[in-house]
C-alpha cells in the first residue's frame, strides 16, 4: 500500500473528511433550520456554536452503549458498524478533486454508487429488526415499505445521465456535461432528488423515523456508540448523495470560471440547503400516502423523463455515435 | 315528577328528582337538552347529592338536575345509554366519590389508578392513613394487575402504549392495538398529572383557591379563575366594576391567544414539522409581556380574582399589549399563506377526525371542537359574562369536522380575539379620559372572607371549550365545600378513542394533537 492510498483512505476522501463533513453538516443544518425557525441555534460554544456538534459527539462517546435483554447482540451491535463502513465506500467512486480523481477507476461508476446508496436502508431495516421492540419493528417495515417503493425511481433518476452520454464511468459523465446537458437532465435531477429524500428518510418522507408517531423507530434501542455510529452512517450518506447528484447532473468539481473540490462542495452545500428549506416546511407524509405518491407519480414520471432524454439525445446531441 | 322546578338564572332551570324516578326524568330530558354538561357528586356527610348539568348547544337553554342517593349504599341507574357522554363523567364519580351506576358499560376506576383500594378520594371522610393500610394489604394485587396490563399481545393484535413517556402524547397513555399499521381499538388510560384540584381547593381559603384554580391548564390559565371567581362572586353577591369587566376580557382574550398559538402550533408539530411551533411561541411571548408587565408572572399569574382583577392597571401597560398586537397582525400573513394553505397539511388532516354535528351534540364536545363541526356554540355569546355583550365579535364555525376545520377555527379564532382585544383597550383609554374608569381604585371590590351557604354554576368559554365549575358552600364557610371542575379535555379525550379506530398509527397523533388536548384540565 503507497502512501497516496494511506492518504486517501484515512484523510481524503476518507475517514477524517467524512467525519470532518459530519461535523460540519450536523451544525450547519441545525443552524439553517434555526434561522429557518426564527431561533438561534447553537451559539455559545466557538464561534457561532460551530464546536457544539464536538462537544456533543464527546458526550454521545461517553454515554452507555444498551444492549437491550432477549435479543440477538451480534446482530444488534455488527449493524452500527456495517453502516458507516458501507455508507462511506461509494465515496471512492466519486471524482473529488477533477476528473479522473476518483480512488477506484471503473467504468461502471455510477452502478456502484446506486448499488452502494441503495443497499444501506436494507441495514437500517435489520437495526428495526434486531431491537425486539415494537416501535422499531415497526420502523423497520416502514423503512422496507419505503425502500421497495423509492428505490426503483431512485436508481431509474440516477442513470439518466449513464443513459444521455452513453457511459457509466463517473469521470467521462463530469468531463461531457456542458450547460446545456445541465438543462436537459434538469428534471431528473428534480425527481434524483425527491427519491433520494425518500430513500434517506429525510422530510416529508421521514416516515421510518416518526418521533410523534413511532418514537424514533429503529433508533430506538440504540444509544451511546452505536447510535453516534447510525448518525456518521446517515450523514456521510448525505454526502454520498449530494456529491452523486453534483457529479452526475451538474458537472462535478466543473464551474464556469475553475475547476476544483470546492465547487463541488458549493453545490452540495446547495443542495443542503435545499433539502432544509424542505424539511422545514413541509409536515411528513402517511405511509399509504407515501405509497400513492411513489408508484402513480413518481415512478411513471421517472419512465417519462427516461424517455425524454432519450428524445434528447436523438434531436438535440445527434443520437448514438 | 321533578320538585321545587325554577329559574335559577337567565336560560337555566333547577329542578330535583327522586333518585328511583331520576332514568325516567332524563329520558324525557333528552328531548329537549341534547347534551350533558357532567355530573357532579356533593358529600354531605348524611348523603350524596348528585348534580347533573343538561344544556342544548342549539337553543342554548340549560338544565341542573339534583338527586340525593344514599351515602352506604350509593348507587343511582346509569345514563350514558341516554346521554353519549356522561360515560367518563359517571365513570370519575364513580372513581372520586365512590358512586355506583347500575347498568353502565364499563364502570372502571378512570384518572384515580386502575387498581385504587380503599374509600373513594374525594369523600369527606376520606382518610390518607386508613388507604395506605388498604394499599399495602394489597399489594400484591397491584403488582399483578400490573403485570396483566403490560403484557397483553394477542395473535393478530399487538399493544402499542402510545404514552405516557412517548414524544408526542403528553402524560397520557392510549392503549392502542394495531395490526400492522392499522388501529383495531384504542383506550385511553389518564390520570398521569392527577393533582386532585377539585379536593385540594377544599382546604384553601376562597383567594387561596385561585392559585390552584390557575393551575388547571398552564396553556390558558385566565378564563379558568374568571370562571373561578364568577362563581365565588354569585354566591357573595358582590358585582365586579365595569372596569373590571372589561379588563377581565383583556386577561381572558390574553390567555385565548396564547393559549391558541400552542395550540397551532402543535398541530403541526404532530406532523413533524416544527417550524410553525415556534412562530407562534415567538409571537406568543409578546402577549405573555404584557402578563409580565401587569401581573409580574407570565404564565400563573393569579390576577382575577372574587371582585375584579387583583392589581391596579398602569395605562402604559397596555402599550405592551398594543406592541403584541402589532406584531403578531405583521406575520399573521406568513402564517395563514405557509401553513394554513399548506396543501401537504390538507393532504393529511381534511380526511381524518371526523365529528359530525350529531356526535358533538351526544358526546358533549365543546369550543373549537364543535364549532369546527358547524355547531354554533361559544359561551361569550350563548351566556354573556364579564363585559362581551359590550363588544363585537363573530362566533367562527366550519362545516366538515376533521383535524384541519379544528385548526382553521383555532387560527381565526385568534383574529377574532384580538378584534376584542383592540376594542376593550380602546374602551379602557376612553373611559379614562371620559372619568368613568379609575384605573387606581376601580379594579377590586370587597369580597367577604366567609361566604354564606349557597351553590353557583358558572360557565365560561375557555380556548379548548367550555369550563364549567359547580362552587358548594357552608354556612360562615371559609372554604369551598366542593368545588367541581368541568374541563372539556376529559369529552375530547373520550372522543379520541371514537375517531382512532380504522386509522393508522400515522393518523394518532395528528387526530390527538387537532382535539386540542390539554392534559392539564384532563385530569385536574
Amino acid at each position: 500500500m503507497s502512501g497516496e492510498q494511506l492518504f486517501q483512505i484515512l484523510v481524503f476522501p476518507g475517514m477524517l473528511f467524512i467525519l470532518v463533513w459530519a461535523v460540519f453538516v450536523f451544525w450547519f443544518f441545525r443552524k439553517l433550520i434555526a434561522l429557518f425557525h426564527k431561533r438561534v441555534g447553537p451559539h455559545y460554544n466557538g464561534y457561532m456554536g460551530s464546536m457544539q456538534t464536538l462537544y456533543d459527539f464527546a458526550k454521545i462517546l461517553t454515554k452507555e452503549s444498551i444492549t437491550p435483554k432477549g435479543i440477538n447482540p451480534y446482530l444488534f451491535s455488527t449493524i452500527p458498524i456495517l453502516a458507516p463502513l458501507l455508507a462511506i465506500t461509494p465515496v471512492a467512486f466519486i471524482p473529488w478533486s477533477g476528473v479522473g480523481s476518483e480512488i477506484v477507476h471503473t467504468e461502471y461508476g455510477v452502478l456502484a454508487l446506486i448499488v452502494f446508496v441503495g443497499v444501506e436502508p436494507f441495514l437500517l431495516f435489520l437495526t428495526g429488526f434486531g431491537s425486539n421492540n415494537k416501535y422499531s419493528i415497526l420502523g423497520g417495515i416502514r423503512i422496507l415499505t419505503q425502500t421497495v417503493s423509492m428505490e426503483t425511481p431512485f436508481f431509474l433518476s440516477a442513470l439518466a445521465p449513464a443513459l444521455l452520454f452513453g457511459t457509466m464511468n463517473v469521470s467521462e459523465i463530469v468531463s461531457e456535461t456542458t450547460l446545456l446537458t445541465s438543462i436537459v437532465l434538469f428534471p431528473s435531477f428534480i425527481l434524483f432528488f425527491i427519491s433520494v429524500l425518500g430513500v434517506l428518510e429525510q422530510p416529508p418522507f421521514n416516515i421510518p423515523d416518526a418521533e410523534q408517531e413511532i418514537v424514533y423507530g429503529f433508533y430506538t434501542e440504540y444509544s451511546g456508540t452505536n447510535y453516534l455510529l447510525l448518525k456518521i452512517a446517515e450523514f456521510s450518506e448525505f454526502l454520498v448523495v449530494f456529491a452523486m447528484a453534483g457529479v452526475l447532473f451538474f458537472g462535478g468539481t466543473e464551474c464556469f470560471f475553475f475547476d476544483s473540490f470546492f465547487c463541488l462542495l458549493l453545490k452540495m452545500l446547495i443542495l443542503a440547503v435545499l433539502m432544509i428549506g424542505i424539511r422545514a416546511t413541509t409536515p411528513r407524509l402517511r405511509v399509504s400516502q407515501m405509497l400513492n405518491f411513489s408508484w402513480s407519480y413518481l415512478l411513471p414520471l421517472t419512465l417519462l423523463n427516461l424517455a425524454f432524454i432519450l428524445f434528447a439525445k436523438i434531436y438535440i446531441f445527434g443520437g448514438v455515435q | 315528577m321533578i320538585e321545587d322546578f325554577r329559574e335559577y338564572k337567565k336560560n337555566w332551570l333547577v329542578g330535583k328528582v327522586e333518585s328511583s324516578e331520576l332514568l325516567e326524568v332524563v329520558k324525557k330530558v333528552k328531548e329537549e337538552y341534547r347534551t350533558l354538561i357532567t355530573i357532579s357528586p356533593t358529600d354531605f356527610l348524611e348523603r350524596i347529592e348528585l348534580n347533573y348539568f343538561f344544556t342544548d348547544l342549539e337553543s342554548k337553554k340549560s338544565l341542573w338536575l339534583k338527586t340525593d342517593i344514599s351515602r352506604e349504599n350509593s348507587k343511582i341507574e346509569s345514563i350514558s345509554h341516554i346521554f353519549g357522554g356522561a360515560n367518563w363523567h359517571e365513570r370519575e364519580a364513580f372513581s372520586t366519590f365512590g358512586v355506583d351506576f347500575i347498568g353502565h358499560p364499563n364502570l372502571k376506576h378512570i384518572i384515580i389508578s386502575s387498581d385504587f383500594y380503599g374509600k373513594a378520594p374525594f369523600r369527606k371522610d376520606f382518610d390518607i392513613e386508613a388507604h395506605q393500610k388498604e394499599v399495602e394489604k394489597h399489594s400484591l394485587d397491584i403488582a399483578s394487575n400490573f403485570e396483566d396490563e403490560f403484557s397483553e399481545n394477542s395473535d393478530t393484535e399487538t399493544t402499542l402504549n402510545w404514552g405516557p413517556t412517548h414524544p408526542a402524547s403528553g402524560p397520557l397513555r392510549l392503549k392502542v392495538g394495531v395490526d400492522g399499521e392499522e388501529i383495531k381499538k384504542v383506550s385511553a388510560d389518564i390520570g398521569f398529572v392527577w393533582r386532585a384540584l377539585e379536593n385540594l381547593i377544599e382546604r384553601k381559603d376562597f383567594v387561596g383557591a385561585i392559585t390552584a384554580v390557575e393551575r388547571i391548564c398552564f396553556m390558558d390559565n385566565t378564563n379558568s379563575m374568571l370562571c373561578y371567581a364568577m362563581a365565588v362572586e354569585e354566591i357573595a353577591g358582590v358585582k365586579p366594576t365595569p372596569f373590571a369587566e372589561v379588563f377581565r376580557v383583556i386577561l381572558g382574550e390574553v390567555g385565548r391567544v396564547s393559549s391558541h398559538f400552542m395550540g397551532i402550533g402543535g398541530f403541526f408539530g404532530t406532523m413533524g414539522l416544527h417550524t410553525l411551533q415556534m412562530w407562534a411561541m415567538d409571537s406568543r411571548e409578546y402577549f405573555l409581556d404584557f402578563l409580565e408587565d401587569y401581573s409580574g408572572a407570565r404564565i400563573a399569574t393569579a390576577s382575577i380574582e372574587a371582585g375584579g382583577v387583583r392589581f391596579p392597571l398602569n395605562l402604559e401597560t397596555l402599550n405592551t399589549l398594543e406592541k403584541a398586537i402589532e406584531y403578531y397582525e405583521s406575520k399573521r400573513d406568513e402564517f395563514h399563506s405557509i401553513f394554513l394553505k399548506n396543501p401537504m397539511m390538507k393532504k393529511r388532516a381534511s380526511q381524518i377526525g371526523i365529528i359530525s354535528a350529531d356526535e358533538v351534540h351526544e358526546f358533549s364536545m365543546a369550543g373549537v371542537v364543535a364549532r369546527a363541526s358547524g355547531v354554533e356554540t361559544d359561551i361569550r355569546k350563548d351566556e354573556p359574562y364579564s363585559a362581551y355583550e359590550k363588544f363585537d365579535f363573530k362566533v367562527v364555525t366550519k362545516n366538515g369536522g376533521s383535524a384541519k376545520n379544528r385548526f382553521e377555527v383555532i387560527f381565526e379564532e385568534i383574529d377574532e380575539s384580538v378584534k376584542i382585544l383592540k376594542q376593550a383597550v380602546s374602551d379602557i383609554r376612553s373611559g379614562v379620559s371620559e372619568g368613568t374608569y379609575n384605573l387606581e381604585k376601580d379594579h377590586l371590590v370587597k369580597v367577604p372572607k366567609k361566604l354564606p351557604k349557597g351553590e353557583a354554576v358558572s360557565r365560561v368559554e375557555w380556548a379548548r371549550g367550555e369550563l364549567m365549575m359547580h362552587l358548594v358552600t357552608e354556612e360562615k364557610g371559609k372554604t369551598p365545600y366542593r368545588l367541581k371542575i368541568k374541563a372539556p379535555s376529559f369529552n375530547h379525550t373520550m372522543m379520541v378513542e371514537k375517531l382512532l379506530e380504522g386509522c393508522t398509527i400515522s393518523d394518532i397523533p395528528i387526530v390527538f394533537g387537532s382535539m386540542y388536548i390539554c392534559q392539564g384540565d384532563l385530569d385536574r
